[in-house]
């Protein structure tokens, strides 16, 4: 298992008073799947990708990523994990505005204290898989928004993850766009990659080999994307 | 990733946000170079006036004392000074006798009076009255001419000696020796003329002239206190020589034993020393405000700091999810901040250097930087940053990932 979330429960308190965000989820992820969590706003479902993410810990339960005990990690050391064992696909894209398209890229190789020379093959090499070899001078505002997230996706795939974790990737385009990127994800999952995506359409979802459904922060749905997408509420 | 990763990298990013915000840069880097140029002039300024004060005092003589009724300095009951018994000729007598230590002992008495020279005048010029000795302790050389002689002072002879202002002013063009100088209402005949020696606090040392013991004391007022010059070999010997010459004083005057001494005797480097103390109090205040300039300066830095955080906080998100370390954070803030002071300080070395060198050039005031002072300015500038700098820095690092993400 690459991803193994046992019971997973994270509360903040919020002008004195405790709202739960995530009651207790269990969820498997095996090497090579791709998985979509879906919800409605509200559901749980971006705490869930943050605790992935781990760009933030749970409050009880057991988090184990790629055989690491993530909930017993420093911050600093959660740095380090995300740097090596996540590629981050976000909703805005997250480029850095004032860099070239390169230099988004290589960023993640920066923090993990590659070389420079290395470090540029290999965002290169990413660019060229995302199709965008011929912008890579360019600053992100040059870009278009299909664009920029293939840039993101070659930032998370540069670094060589264990997970790709995308958090509604075609939530800020156009359709035709956003089926684009979805088939590079269709691509980058016939390639072995594991893909969790969190969205809140359940169209999206309906595409992914498996989905879990999230309802007031807990699993109410987890089987073959078609059916959970849409279905039944009820496990 | 490594440290050095972390400070080339932060570097990298900080030069690279210092560029983007040009203006703002500037006028951050103006503040503290303010700061800096204050200081660094107040220090400049203060190094020369010292620098000059002491070569002043040095022409004075190092190894010269000058007993005399009142303190050159005084604190305390002018009157009680002002009615102590007279030094008289036998006190000097008594020091030439007895005074080990003593090389050169000549007595002194002076007056302000007005020199005429063909219609030309000079005003409440000091005439001073002493012995052939005098060149000796007082430093001064006999350029043309000769001194005054014992034979001068014996026979109350109406001869003079005058000091290069003398010679400059009344006699421009002709040599002063032989012609006859009008001194208050007596006509005395030059002799010689003194070698330059510039000032002292503002005040010629080369605007005198000088005549015989007892033609002074003769022509001009009689009962007076004479101050007793006396040179020792070399400045060591000034303490020994000091407590001779009180006991020896304390015995001819007959001061009772308990009562503390009723004349004072007066040393060039302790001029240097109350100095000091006069105008320490004023370079405190000057470098104070110095600091305060500077302090204003690193304020400008920390707002802009936190300016920057706050901007910048998506960015930080961004960075700490791809897996920058919080120290990677605080190194890449603290390096832009120190960044920005350091040119800030470079910039204000320049100015404070060019203000010091201004005031060199304007004022009569010699204005000096030691090298070290520069080096000085610009650590301290940089110093400032890292101070300043800490605390947006650390607000950065301290950033929540998830929220950072989050601002627009």
């Amino acid at each position: 298992m690459l991803i193994e979330l046992t019971d997973i429960a994270r509360e903040y308190v919020v002008g004195g008073e405790t709202v739960r965000a995530l009651a207790g989820v269990t969820v498997h992820v095996g090497k090579g799947e791709w998985v979509a969590i879906v919800g409605q706003s509200g559901s749980g479902k971006s705490t869930l990708m943050n605790v992935i993410g781990c760009l933030d810990t749970p409050t009880r339960g057991t988090y184990r990523l790629n055989g690491h005990d993530v909930a017993r990690l420093s911050d600093d050391e959660l740095a380090d994990i995300r740097n090596r064992e996540i590629g981050f696909i976000f909703q805005n894209f997250q480029l850095l505005p004032r860099e070239t398209a390169l230099a988004n890229v290589e960023l993640p190789l920066v923090y993990r204290g590659v070389p420079a020379r290395e470090r540029r093959a290999r965002a290169v090499a990413a660019l060229e898989q995302v199709k965008l070899a011929n912008r890579m001078t360019h600053k992100p505002t040059e870009l278009s928004g299909g664009q920029r997230q293939r840039v993101a996706i070659a930032r998370a795939l540069a670094a060589e993850p264990s997970l790709l974790l995308a958090d509604e990737p075609t939530g800020n385009l156009d359709s035709a766009t956003g089926e684009d990127i979805v088939r590079l994800f269709e691509q980058l999952h016939g390639q072995g990659h594991t893909i969790v995506l969190v969205t809140h359409e359940p169209k999206l979802a309906a595409r992914c080999p498996r989905a879990v459904r999230l309802s007031d922060g807990r699993v109410v749905g987890d089987g073959p994307g078609a059916q959970v997408a849409f279905g039944d509420p009820r496990p | 990733m490594s440290f050095s990763v972390d400070v080339l990298e932060g570097a990298r990013i900080a030069l690279g946000s210092l560029l983007a915000h040009r203006l703002r840069t500037v006028l951050t880097t103006v503040g503290i170079g303010i700061g800096v140029a204050t200081l660094l002039a107040i220090v400049g300024i203060t190094q020369g006036l010292d620098a000059s004060f002491e070569a002043q005092l040095a022409s004075l003589g190092s190894s010269t004392l000058y007993v005399a009724k009142q303190p050159w300095v005084q604190f305390g009951n002018w009157w009680e000074f002002r009615n102590r018994k007279p030094l008289t000729l036998a006190h000097v007598e008594a020091v030439r006798a007895q005074c080990g230590p003593c090389e050169t002992v000549v007595p002194l008495v002076d007056e302000d009076e007005d020199l005429a020279f063909q219609g030309n005048e000079l005003s409440a010029v000091n005439v001073t009255g002493t012995t052939e000795d005098w060149p000796r302790v007082s430093g001064f050389e006999v350029t043309r001419g000769r001194f005054l002689t014992q034979t001068d002072d014996d026979n109350l002879r109406l001869v003079a000696v005058v000091g290069a202002d003398v010679a400059d002013t009344l006699f421009p063009g002709v040599n002063p020796v032989g012609q006859t100088l009008r001194v208050g209402k007596k006509p005395f005949t030059v002799v010689g003329t003194l070698g330059r020696k510039g000032k002292v606090l503002d005040s010629s040392q080369d605007l005198v002239v000088v005549i015989p013991f007892h033609t002074f004391t003769g022509f001009f007022a009689g009962r007076r206190s004479v101050t007793i010059g006396v040179s020792v070999p070399r400045p060591e010997l000034l303490d020994e020589a000091e407590d001779a010459l009180v006991g020896i004083l304390r015995r001819a005057r007959q001061t009772p034993p308990g009562k503390s001494d009723d004349f004072a005797i007066n040393r060039p480097e302790q001029l240097a020393s109350t100095y000091q103390q006069l105008t320490g109090a004023l370079y405190a205040v000057a470098l104070g405000i110095g600091f305060i300039t500077l302090l204003v300066g690193g304020i400008g830095i920390m707002n802009i700091m936190l300016v920057s955080v706050r901007e910048r906080t998506r960015e930080i998100g961004i960075r700490r999810a791809l897996g920058a370390r919080r120290r990677t954070i605080i190194v890449q803030f603290m390096l832009e901040a120190m960044l920005v002071s350091a040119v800030g300080g470079l910039l204000g070395t320049g100015v404070g250097l060019g203000g010091a060198r201004l005031v060199s050039l304007v004022t009569p005031l010699a204005a000096t930087v030691k090298p070290l002072t520069v080096l000085f300015g610009v650590g301290f500038a940089a110093l400032v940053g890292l101070v300043f700098g800490i605390w947006p820095a650390a607000r950065a690092a301290s950033l929540d990932p998830v929220e950072a993400l989050r601002q627009e």
